[in-house]
């Protein structure tokens, strides 16, 4: 399939270009929803030029605050839509750790992907992660964590979840400094995410989008 | 046959370092550890404690080393954590103070530096605009870093005592890292594309500064290592065209003024670098140590760079705590035989971290014997 040239455009980061698209095809009666979908076919090629080394963490945050920009005068229109996102991530910083370098970058790069994002911010408590997923019934939960000693906070967080009764509600994204394989299977979690962008691979499998 | 004197050991094993360093074969693998919460740990220190003593820091240190045994080095000795957040431009939460008692000390980074920043940086100097930024964010930190390097003479000293090498005591600036610390990442990135002249301008102004300071630290110190760090500026995060103009200048350059001052560059770089590994033998031949954390291919690098740099690692800190003794002395094993055992230093990727398996240390210590 042909990209569009909004699609194109910020597939190519051009900032100018797609603002102006946006704001052209709003201004001849297109729908928010039908250019918030090229959008996301923009977001697409970002993710398959990363996937195949052209691009890299940086086109990530820069595509996704192009896409953050020219979709802002689209999201009065969305907020009646029935649908706009494909599915819910909670997110946070495992508990006694404080970083959120990795945690941010994943929650531009997955909202500007179609997911929405319920950020907990950092240093997140075990019952926190519990109540968000009872209050947001989200299809994924990702934590991120960039110390060594925390790896016990976060297979204690997964435990409250699974005692919680909630552990088959939903797939358990890991990732940060010095996560890896082992980690995801020490913690008990279900992908490790060696990126953003793997987590917005993951996320779309487990949401069926193709 | 009669015991080694320490000062035989030292002997020994620095010749051990300079060899790897040169590019040839020691009689054996040389390690250089970093060891910080991890000595504070196996030494029944409160991490408290070690955090705000840099005295008790450096003893703390010297004490595990003896508890490792036959250890040629340690990277640097004593620490102050708080000094962190000159590297990174922000403020670091310490055990029993922001944070519960033996709990890991991390730098809290925030959007500290705004964009009016690098125009200030340039109009006023990189020495007064960073005065006036450490008298509002980062007082405990530069005393910190005061505190550190003022008692590094005497521990030096005193580990050379006990017959062990101090290999990078020195600590090199990098523009990129103090900016993107300071900025935070995500917003750090996004100047470099909206506002590039801007931001090129003030590394520029940095650069020049940091380059005198390096040169005289250099003198002062000596030809030991000196750390020249990149963790936000690895490839990995940036695409190649901000990479050569952001980074990479920088960097040579920084690497460049030590080894013309007779230092070692020790290149901390964490995170992942393969894809410009090439570009590092640009780098003086035999001169530098690249230092990996277990992100980058360590293969690959001893593909590209055999012959041209002495490689340093890298036993991840997540094997170090969660993986067993077998594991990490096969790992170490396979390390001292494909990338050593000419030109390899066998150490942790970035520091052993707090939490990490005494029995797991001694087995990568107890691997080049």
């Amino acid at each position: 399939m042909n990209a569009s040239k909004l699609a194109q455009s910020l597939g190519d980061l051009d900032d100018a270009a797609t603002v102006d698209l946006v704001q052209e095809k709003l201004d001849s009666g297109e729908s928010a929803l039908a250019i918030l979908g090229e959008l996301q076919d923009g977001m697409n090629i970002v993710g398959e030029r990363f996937a195949g080394g052209e691009y890299f963490l940086s086109e990530l945050i820069y595509a996704a605050d192009i896409f953050k920009k020219a979709g802002a005068p689209l999201q009065e229109e969305l907020k009646s839509a029935v649908q706009n996102t494909y599915g819910t991530l909670v997110l946070g910083t495992v508990k006694n750790d404080i970083h959120d370098f990795g945690k941010d970058i994943v929650a531009t790069v997955m909202a500007s992907n179609g997911i929405k994002v319920i950020d907990l911010g950092v240093n997140v408590e075990h019952q926190a992660f519990v109540e968000a997923i009872k209050e947001h019934k989200p299809q994924l939960v990702g934590m991120s964590c960039l110390l060594t000693t925390v790896f016990d906070d976060m297979k204690e967080a997964i435990k409250t979840i699974k005692d919680a009764g909630l552990r088959d509600q939903v797939t358990i994204l890991i990732g940060g400094g010095p996560v890896d394989q082992a980690t995801a299977d020490y913690v008990g979690a279900d992908v490790y995410c060696k990126t953003a962008q793997d987590g917005v691979i993951a996320a779309r499998k487990v949401l069926g989008v193709s | 046959m009669s015991e080694k004197t320490a000062e035989m050991l030292f002997e020994e094993r620095s010749h051990r370092l300079q060899t790897a360093v040169r590019l040839g074969t020691p009689d054996r693998v040389p390690l250089a550890l970093v060891l910080d919460a991890f000595a504070a740990q196996v030494m029944g220190v409160k991490l408290s404690d070690f955090a705000s003593d840099v005295e008790l820091a450096g003893q703390t240190m010297l004490d595990a080393m003896e508890l490792l045994g036959d250890v040629d080095s340690i990277q640097f000795a004593p620490y102050a954590p708080a000094m962190l957040g000159m590297a990174w431009l922000s403020p670091v939460e310490l055990p029993g103070r922001q944070l519960p008692e033996n709990t890991l000390w991390q730098v809290d980074e925030q959007v500290r530096i705004v964009p009016e920043d690098y125009d200030r940086i340039v109009e006023e100097g990189w020495s007064a605009w960073l005065g006036a930024y450490i008298g509002r964010y980062l007082g405990e930190a530069a005393a910190a870093g005061q505190a550190m390097m003022g008692a590094m003479p005497h521990w030096v000293s005193e580990f050379r005592k006990r017959g062990y090498v101090m290999f990078s005591p020195g600590f090199c600036g990098n523009p990129f890292e103090n900016l993107c610390g300071g900025r935070t990442v995500k917003e750090f990135i996004l100047d470099l594309y909206r506002i590039p002249d801007k931001v090129q301008a003030a590394l520029d102004v940095i650069m020049a500064e940091e380059r005198e300071r390096t040169r005289q630290m250099v003198r002062a110190g000596g030809p030991s290592g000196y750390w020249v760090g990149g963790w936000r500026s690895a490839p990995e995060f940036l695409a190649p065209k901000l990479w050569n103009r952001f980074v990479w200048p920088y960097l040579q350059e920084m690497v460049e003024t030590v080894v013309e001052e007779g230092g070692i560059p020790v290149l901390h770089f964490d995170a992942n670098w393969d894809r410009e590994l090439p570009r590092l033998k640009e780098l003086p031949k035999a001169r530098c140590v690249l230092a990996l954390d277990g992100k980058t291919d360590i293969f690959r690098a001893k593909e590209v760079l055999d012959g041209h740099m002495c490689i340093l690692g890298d036993v991840s800190p997540a094997m170090l705590s969660l993986a067993t003794p077998d594991e990490v002395h096969a790992y170490c094993t396979r390390l001292i035989n494909e990338i050593g055992p000419s030109g390899f230093i066998l150490a942790q990727g970035c520091t052993i971290p707090f939490g990490a398996k005494l029995e797991n240390v001694r087995a990568m210590v107890d691997a080049v014997k």
